[in-house]
């Protein structure tokens, strides 16, 4: 069988295929952060014996919010910068992951093109308003 | 066997709205759900429309919904469905009268796609060779009788029309595949835009509806696939 491929050029690549490619990786990045998650609240709080309710609150937003009224006496080592970007990129991966499938639903279920272009919009302007609350929360907590 | 069935009745010149009509009729549980139609048709009540042709699953004329799935009415046998049937036109396409739905979105997608062969290289002196390893690539979706059970059924072509359908997208395969062809990039092109294959959200139907039994979305999985990588393998 002879080899038979299409460029990137001549089969293009737009919005709906970036969209597509980006849904999936999202939804793997976040299985990532959530064991990077569960990992880290195992070993920070091995020594406290931290609940399944805590620890599962931490592992899908690692926050150190949410281990404050918990047995945890020392919260710098649930502080650090590290967790902080990585909740960052949890939320931005879940808004973004979450939202596209919202547009999916708009774009199943809408025609006219106006309208669609508004709620592509409004889509957009939800995703970096919740994304900027988000990061805002994890970074002055 | 005595059986009842139930059939939607819709005539645009007569009816305000849609109505079903119920007949009993005896059957045997080999017939199929067309010759039940054809018994209704000749002795209850003439006025009954559906479309037929061949009546042996080859030509795709009869496509409808039998309690619920979508079914060629040739291949469909009474005992699969017991003593009670109701049959009702495909959805997702206009009704023009009782079991006959307007079918031109269904084949305008269908030639969106552009569903013929294109080569520009001069025509050889005998023949495009092709290997059989290469022909079966894409035999599944050569299969394809355009009897829209498998568009009709997917949720994404209820909510509009304008989504090429898993029909379009089956016959796009057996070109995108076919190493004979060179009109790979057009229809990709076409495949990638918004009512193209990011419409498909993998449910299944199209490949349970399918009378010829031709793996649907893995087909349309691997347009997908040829999207992302270019690949036409």
């Amino acid at each position: 069988m002879k080899s038979r491929t299409v460029s990137m050029a001549k089969r293009g690549f737009n919005f709906e295929t970036t969209m597509w490619i980006f849904t999936r990786l999202s939804a793997l990045a976040m299985y990532l952060f959530a064991l990077i998650g569960v990992i880290g609240a195992l070993i920070m709080g091995a020594r406290t014996q931290m609940n399944m309710a805590d620890l599962i609150r931490w592992t899908f937003m690692p926050n150190p919010n949410h281990v404050l009224n918990t047995n945890v006496a020392d919260l710098v080592p649930w502080s650090t910068a590290f967790w902080k970007l990585t909740g960052s990129a949890f939320v931005f991966f879940a808004a973004s992951h979450g939202l596209h499938g919202v547009l999916s639903v708009i774009e199943d279920y809408l025609t006219h093109p106006g309208l669609r272009k508004f709620l592509r919009l409004v889509v957009f302007v939800i995703l970096v308003v919740m994304t900027a609350i988000g990061i805002y929360v994890l970074w002055t907590s | 066997m005595q059986v009842t069935i139930k059939v939607f009745r819709y005539n645009p010149e007569k009816d305000k709205k849609p109505h079903y009509e119920t007949y009993q009729l005896e059957a045997d549980p080999t017939d199929r759900v067309l010759d039940l139609l054809e018994k209704v048709k000749g002795y209850k009540d003439g006025t009954l429309s559906f479309r037929r042709s061949c009546a042996h699953g080859v030509c795709g004329s009869d496509a409808m919904r039998i309690n619920g799935s979508n079914k060629l009415a040739c291949k469909a046998l009474v005992h699969d469905f017991g003593a009670k049937i109701t049959v009702e036109p495909i959805l997702g396409l206009r009704v023009i009268k009782d079991l006959i739905v307007d079918m031109e979105p269904f084949f305008d997608n269908f030639r969106k796609v552009l569903p013929y062969f294109i080569n520009d290289d001069p025509a050889p002196e005998k023949e495009r060779y092709q290997s059989q390893e290469d022909r079966e690539r894409f035999d599944d979706t050569t299969k394809c009788i355009l009897c829209a059970a498998c568009t009709t059924s997917c949720p994404s072509f209820w909510a509009s029309d304008e989504y090429l359908g898993p029909s379009a997208i089956v016959n796009a395969h057996r070109f995108i595949f076919d190493s004979r062809d060179q009109g790979a990039a057009q229809r990709l092109k076409i495949m990638n835009e918004i009512m193209g294959v990011s419409r498909c959200h993998t449910v299944f139907n199209c490949t349970l509806a399918c009378p010829r039994e031709i793996q649907i979305t893995k087909a349309i999985g691997e347009v997908k696939k040829a999207l992302m990588t270019g690949s036409l393998e």
